[in-house]
């Protein structure tokens, strides 16, 4: 019977093709857009997060509170190095990594060539908590940053371009730090995560690692804190603690430090996200009741126009269920199979989309699935009223009908 | 044989707000199993009130009406339908095959109803048509074969489920002489090979001839009840 229902319907659809393409436009419209957005936004999405694992969730910056600063920052508000380690001792097991967040733009010489270099000054350890991939030599270390050592990681392209070679570990380059220059040693290559980011803004800059100590004039004392805290802790209580720990300790008044962090920034970007989802749900929503209404009037139309067909099919012994079914299918059918266009059609927008972008495209098959199912019940809401009429109709009265 | 249809005291009031007609006037009317029926009589009679009450498609306003020993008054829509689609067929002048279906799927319409399996629809319909003649016209549409033809697909399809009645109101109303005979030839054949009763309305005596019984109304009263061999039931008085 269901089986009969569908082959009806799809010749129903089929006698009148221009009819139902039209009525199914709705359909089509609200959901490849619907599909489009959320396809695009997941990708985003996932840029976003793969961005931030890249930084390291657990990344958090402290630093002076403006809103407290009248002029300029008095020198007893800045952290020296000593204060540093007590601050990691105070904080052990919570406080996992913590720099003078050094990072200074220096020309860069190796043999005549000279470039632009942005130098980021770390502590040893870095790489256990960013997303720093050594692909050649090692990392800065320890014996680096207690001896102050000129020793230097460069990022691979960046090595590829000062010594055309990916392997640059023993070369030397040149670097202008506190407006000095100093032999650097190369000890590592490491590589970036791909992101959007880094591989649209910044193709052409170069980078690197060295000790945050041989930047001393950067690094001691600091205005910023760049840490990491532990993976398991509460970001937010955590961070507070600390803030009100370096206020006391420092002697300023209480606030006076603040900080941000990479994961309540995350957060923040995935709320904003979520926000347009929603926003786009209720367009979607609209575009749905839009094309269920357009539906809805299409099968009264063709309710009234076979109601001599539906005497017919009474007369022979059709039920009211029989004949309800005939149209709620057909209207579920139409439906669906709009759901089924506007699905490929919002699929391959947002892929090309994606594509052009750069981005690479995932997307769950079981959207189509929840899609097409979706589309089909908007149909099946909307042909309940026209199927209702028809199988309700007087077999005599139908039969009449001219 | 026994009856297979008993009316008391059937009649029909239709109400259109302003002013009742009443299209049938009470009637006792008892038909046996196997006979062959023809109702005459002038337009607004009542003939096709009368047909749609024993075909199950209107309910009468009073009186009983036992089909095949089932009080048929009181039933609900759902259940006169499964009593159309399993003990009658019915034929209408106009045909009212369905557009733009074949031939064989207008047939296969009762049995979808019955709930038969597709593969012994299609042979039932299949044999139905080659029996009326059709066996060369399985997929064509009605609108490309003739009006006898149409006939005779709407004779097969009120075949389908094999029921013990036949009704047909004015069956050869919008056909040819020749094809009226044609149509005619086929329930006389029902009626005498397969003991199917037939009940049909006509204005036409010469198709009424084909019937054993012919019974005549006017103002929604029958007038005369004439079974051939000489048998008269006589005068029917409401
Ligand atoms: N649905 C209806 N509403 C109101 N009056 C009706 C309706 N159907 C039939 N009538 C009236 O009932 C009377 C009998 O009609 P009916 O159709 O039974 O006549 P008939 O004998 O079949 O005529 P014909 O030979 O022209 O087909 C007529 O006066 C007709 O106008
Ligand atoms: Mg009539």
């Amino acid at each position: 019977m269901f089986l009969e229902n569908v082959k009806l319907a799809l010749s129903a659809i089929g006698i009148n093709k221009m009819r139902s393409f039209l009525t199914m436009l709705g359909m089509i419209i609200g959901i490849s857009s619907v599909i489009a957005i959320t396809a695009i936004g997941s990708s985003i999405q996932g840029v976003v997060n793969r961005q931030f694992e890249s930084i390291g969730r657990s990344a958090i910056y402290f630093y002076v509170n403006w809103s407290m600063v009248d002029d300029y920052v008095p020198s007893e508000a800045l952290f020296s190095v000593d204060e540093l380690q007590e601050l990691k001792k105070r904080f052990e097991g919570e406080l996992v990594y913590a720099d003078p967040d050094v990072y200074v733009t220096s020309p860069v010489r190796v043999g005549n060539a000279e470039k632009k270099i942005r130098l980021d000054g770390v502590d040893a350890g870095y790489e256990n908590f960013a997303d720093v991939d050594i692909i050649y030599g090692r990392m800065i270390n320890e014996n680096d940053v207690k001896g102050a050592r000129p020793r230097i990681v460069l990022e691979v392209n960046s090595a590829r371009r000062l010594f055309g070679t990916e392997n640059a570990v023993g070369g030397q380059v040149e670097l202008v730090i506190d407006g000095e220059a100093v032999d650097f040693t190369v000890v590592g290559v490491y590589r970036e995560k791909e992101t959007i980011f880094n591989q649209i803004s910044t193709s052409d800059d170069l980078y690197a690692y060295i000790p945050y100590s041989t930047a001393p004039e950067e690094a001691d004392p600091t205005l910023y804190i760049y840490a990491f805290l532990a993976p398991d802790v509460d970001v937010a209580e955590t961070a507070l603690r600390i803030t009100d720990w370096l206020a006391q300790m420092k002697g300023m008044p209480e606030g006076y430090y603040v900080y941000e962090s990479a994961l309540e920034q995350q957060n923040m970007i995935n709320d904003m996200l979520g926000v347009v989802s929603v926003a786009i749900g209720i367009i979607a929503g609209i575009s749905l009741l839009v094309g269920g209404i357009g539906i809805m009037n299409i099968m009264l139309v063709s309710v009234t126009e076979r109601t001599r067909e539906i005497g017919i099919r009474k007369s022979l012994g059709a039920r009211t269920g029989d004949i309800l079914m005939q149209f709620l299918t057909e209207s579920m059918i139409i439906s669906a199979l709009g759901g089924l266009i506007g699905t490929v059609l919002g699929v391959g927008i947002a892929a090309i989309g994606m594509t052009v972008a750069g981005v690479g495209f995932t997307m769950n098959p079981l959207v189509i699935v929840i899609a097409v199912g979706f589309s089909a019940i908007v149909g099946m809401f909307f042909g309940i009223y026209p199927a209702r009429r028809a199988a309700k109709l007087d077999p005599i009265e139908a039969l009449r009908y001219e | 044989m026994g009856e297979i249809i008993r009316l008391t005291g059937v009649s029909k009031t239709y109400d259109t707000g302003k002013i009742q007609v009443q299209a049938l006037k009470p009637l006792d009317l008892v038909i046996e199993q196997g006979e062959y029926v023809a109702i005459m009589g002038s337009s607004g009679s009542g003939k096709s009130t009368l047909m749609n009450i024993l075909g199950c498609l209107d309910r009468p306003t009073s009186g009983q009406y036992l089909l095949d020993g089932q009080d048929v008054s009181d039933k609900s829509d759902n259940e006169l339908s499964l009593i159309r689609n399993q003990k009658i067929g019915f034929v209408f002048q106009s045909f009212n095959l369905i557009p733009r279906t074949s031939a064989l799927k207008n047939v296969e319409l009762p049995m979808i109803y019955a709930r038969v399996s597709s593969k012994q629809r299609e042979a039932r319909a299949r044999e139905l048509l080659e029996k009326v003649g059709l066996g060369e016209r399985l997929d064509h549409m009605p609108n490309e074969i003739s009006g006898g033809q149409k006939q005779r697909v709407a004779i097969a399809r009120a075949l389908a489920n094999r029921p013990p009645i036949i009704f047909a109101d004015e069956p050869t109303g919008n056909l040819d002489s020749a094809s009226s005979v044609e149509i005619m030839e086929i329930f006389t054949r029902l009626n005498r090979e397969e003991g199917t009763t037939v009940v049909l309305v006509t204005h036409e005596p010469d198709i009424a001839e084909f019937a054993d019984r012919i019974l005549t109304f006017r103002d929604g009263r029958v007038i005369s009840d004439v079974k051939k061999k000489g048998q008269t039931k006589g005068e029917v008085t409401a």
